[in-house]
């Protein structure tokens, strides 16, 4: 068969690294293939990728060697985040923009348009429509329709769903499916259930950018279960080889039946809009709450109310006292958001931990001891000198989930704390949390993982239209509502 | 700018954006040589119904933008009323020294401003960014490079909007705000831009990739989805203006408000 793409001994050095990336990797993709590159982050997979298509030296200045190399003679790229792969404010000047590249005619532009938006299954009204009105699968989709306008032969997908909820990734993929006949497919993605299906061959990279494996989906699955867990790769069968495992007992002796946290006639509002309501709910403490729905449904608002950072009515008592504003809720609650970087204030990782003590001007020996103590949990003991910003991505997470460990809030509330972290990050995060919630802690977290929800939660809030709709014990669930999920206890 | 509001479309919006920001910077130039101030008033108020009639605002927003145009003129003009130089004494009270050619003069300054601002936004409020820089490449041979840049940037500024209101709540859940004294501000003043910086950096790095991936490629002559031309309407705007200025001047010298023809001192 004809190989559309290939490399011969890439030599590859970030200028700030100190070894190589790459030391003389070979690598040769036949036409048609589907093929899934799979890696623990940091090894090279999305940087390879990049050479691959010729992005790397082009457009992105890194030295590199090889003594061959080709380049499919057209491609198409779709990489991570829907926010930022667009040039235009609009639908259709993002997708006119390619095709005035390719030099196609005005007048047959419209018509193309129209044409590669069917192609892709993103029905719109009005094609001039703000791509900030779009849901982050839409947004997918229409990167995945301009690429299209390339013709290519070849499509590198980075990570495509990495920054999606589970609906919004079953639309990327079934719309790929549909359109990459006699295309060569050439993926990085670490969700990769849904894909098994559609893909020929499975490459396994080991952290030092070297081939481990190389071989058909059920061969590699099959053969290197081990490397995989070690990698933080979700493969299918992860969370029952983390089961096996690892016992979890869901269970929080109760001490008496006192609720600790009251919400009665809950609003929060925005610009004098009720953005969330929850009628009527005690949460008592040990309690893990997953909150579910739709993109917009008010998750987020949920959680930014009962921070108090939006306005809000109604009763909210944590141990009857009465919540106003945020104040109320030091050394009460803490809130970690989606992106850890937003919330780190201080220089160093050391100064980010103890700064809640700091600023109270607590003991000194004290502060450091505990400060140590939670470094070491959190594995971030080696790290105290380093700027937050230097951290790797799992580390960044693991940090600002340390800073509200370190004021033991009675309340925790979490963002999808779980977004785009290997299994390995994913599955230590969990384990910190459970510990946590084992002291008594409430925690309140908006998740679109099924399998959290189903085997550290507790409880589940599904909002909807901004109202808390349904309340339930995590193992009533399947027995009340059937053709939802089913969490088999 | 204009994505922000919605309103009617004018023939002002029709006007090409190039020819409308030439004249514009035109009439800047030209305003800073008007030193009669009844001309100059004159002159405003000719901009001012362009404003008034032609953006396709509601009245209640066209009212709403006028209220920071009151401040902008009583800024201007009240700092040379009461400090600038001057012989004939109006009233004098400590620093304060209002004279008679201070008066005009400052009533003068606070309509340059005026119509300044007022020629500003009726640019931003007519014209779609997009349009003007498609207009720019098309008419003014602007390099692609440049314009795309432009675009991809102000595609930015909203996301960036979103994202500085999380990073002041994420700030004040880590209790940044609750504490006081000037160390606090400081830090806190210093603290929001780098976040929001280092993510802008890292998104405008990966637009220009992803811009690359889409073979955007400068040095190719490109064709493009908007074509922009000259039109009638261009000539209705200049003749707006030609019309507008010359009754502007006639009733200034015929039918003089104010006895003053110079205000220079």
């Amino acid at each position: 068969m004809d190989n559309v793409s290939f490399v011969d001994h890439l030599r590859l050095k970030f200028p700030h690294e100190k070894s190589l990336l790459f030391k003389d990797l070979s690598l040769s993709f036949h036409k048609g293939e589907k093929v899934l590159l799979l890696g623990p982050s940091g090894c090279g997979k999305s940087t390879l990728l990049q050479v691959l298509s010729g992005l790397i030296p082009k457009a992105i200045e890194v030295p590199i060697k090889h003594e061959k190399i080709q380049i499919p003679e057209a491609w198409g790229f779709v990489f991570q985040d829907p926010d930022s792969q667009f040039c235009m404010p609009y639908v259709d000047e993002e997708i006119a923009f390619v095709l005035e590249n390719l030099q196609v005619q005005r007048d047959e532009m419209i018509e193309k348009i129209q044409e590669l938006l069917n192609t892709v299954g993103l029905q719109i009204d009005n094609i001039h429509t703000p791509i900030q009105s779009l849901s982050g699968g839409m947004k997918q989709r229409l990167a995945i329709a301009s690429v299209l306008a390339l013709n290519p032969e070849v499509l590198f997908l980075d990570e495509p769903t990495a920054l999606l909820d589970e609906q919004g990734t079953a639309q990327i993929w079934d719309t790929i499916k549909n359109i990459s006949e006699h295309k060569t497919v050439i993926i990085v993605e670490h969700k990769v259930d849904q894909i098994l299906d559609f893909i020929d061959r499975v490459i396994v990279f080991t952290p030092d950018g070297k081939i481990l494996a190389d071989g058909d989906v059920s061969y590699v699955f099959s053969n290197y279960q081990e490397e995989l867990d070690h990698y933080g790769i979700w493969y299918p069968g992860v969370w029952d080889s983390y089961l096996m495992r690892n016992k979890l007992n869901k269970h929080y002796k109760k001490d008496g039946n006192k609720h600790s946290l009251r919400l009665k006639n809950f609003k929060g509002f925005r610009n004098k809009e009720v953005m969330i309501a929850v009628e009527d709910a005690e949460i008592y403490p040990g309690e893990w709450i997953s909150v579910i729905g739709k993109n917009g449904s008010g998750k987020s608002t949920l959680l930014l109310s009962l921070m108090q950072l939006l306005r809000t009515t109604g009763t909210y008592t944590i141990h009857n006292q009465c919540i106003h504003k945020i104040e109320d809720l030091q050394d009460k609650a803490y809130f970690v958001f989606q992106n850890p970087e937003y919330q780190f204030i201080t220089n160093t990782v050391y100064d980010e931990i103890t700064y809640a003590h700091q600023i109270k001007k607590a003991d000194q020996q004290a502060i450091r001891n505990n400060a140590d103590e939670i470094l070491s949990i959190f594995g971030l003991k080696d790290k105290i000198k380093h700027h937050p910003y230097q951290l790797s991505h799992g580390q960044k997470r693991r940090l600002s989930v340390a800073t509200a460990f370190v004021q033991s809030p009675k309340l925790l509330l979490l963002d999808e704390p779980t977004f785009g972290q290997d299994s390995k990050n994913t599955f230590k995060l969990l384990e910190m949390l459970e510990n946590q919630r084992k002291t008594g802690t409430i925690i309140i977290m908006v998740t679109h993982d099924q399998q959290v929800i189903k085997h550290f939660g507790t409880r589940v809030w599904e909002v909807q239209g901004g109202k808390v709709i349904k309340d339930w014990k995590n193992n009533q669930r399947s027995k009340e509502d059937k053709n939802a999920y089913s969490f088999s206890q | 700018m204009h994505t922000a509001f919605h309103s009617k479309e004018n023939w002002l919006h029709k006007v090409n954006p190039s020819f409308k920001l030439i004249c514009i910077t035109l009439l800047f130039l030209f305003v800073l040589t008007i030193h009669n101030l009844n001309f100059m008033i004159m002159f405003t108020i000719a901009i001012a119904l362009l404003f008034i009639l032609f953006t396709g605002q509601s009245l209640k927003r066209i009212l709403l933008f006028l209220l920071p145009f009151m401040l902008i003129f009583l800024s201007t003009a009240l700092s040379m009323i009461f400090f600038g130089k001057g012989e004939t004494t109006l009233f004098k009270w400590g620093l304060v020294h209002v004279t008679e050619e201070s008066l005009f003069r400052g009533i003068h300054i606070g309509f340059r401003a005026l119509s300044f601002a007022l020629m500003g936004l009726t640019f931003a409020l007519t014209t779609r960014p997009v349009l003007l820089f498609y207009s720019l490449m098309q008419q003014l041979k602007l390099p692609p490079k440049y314009a795309y840049s432009f675009m991809a940037a102000i595609r930015l500024i909203p996301i960036m909007i979103e994202e500085f209101q999380t990073i002041r709540y994420a700030r004040k859940v880590r209790g940044l705000q609750s504490t006081k004294g000037m160390n606090n501000i400081l830090k806190l003043s210093i603290s929001i831009p780098i976040p929001l910086l280092s993510q802008s950096i890292r998104r405008a790095f990966r637009i220009a990739v992803a811009m690359e991936a889409k073979r955007f490629d400068s040095s190719v002559k490109r064709t493009f989805y908007y074509k922009m031309r000259i039109s009638p309407y261009d000539f209705i705007f200049l003749f707006y203006f030609i019309l507008l200025i010359g009754l502007a001047y006639f009733i200034a010298f015929n039918h003089p408000l104010i006895p003053v023809t110079d205000v220079r001192y």
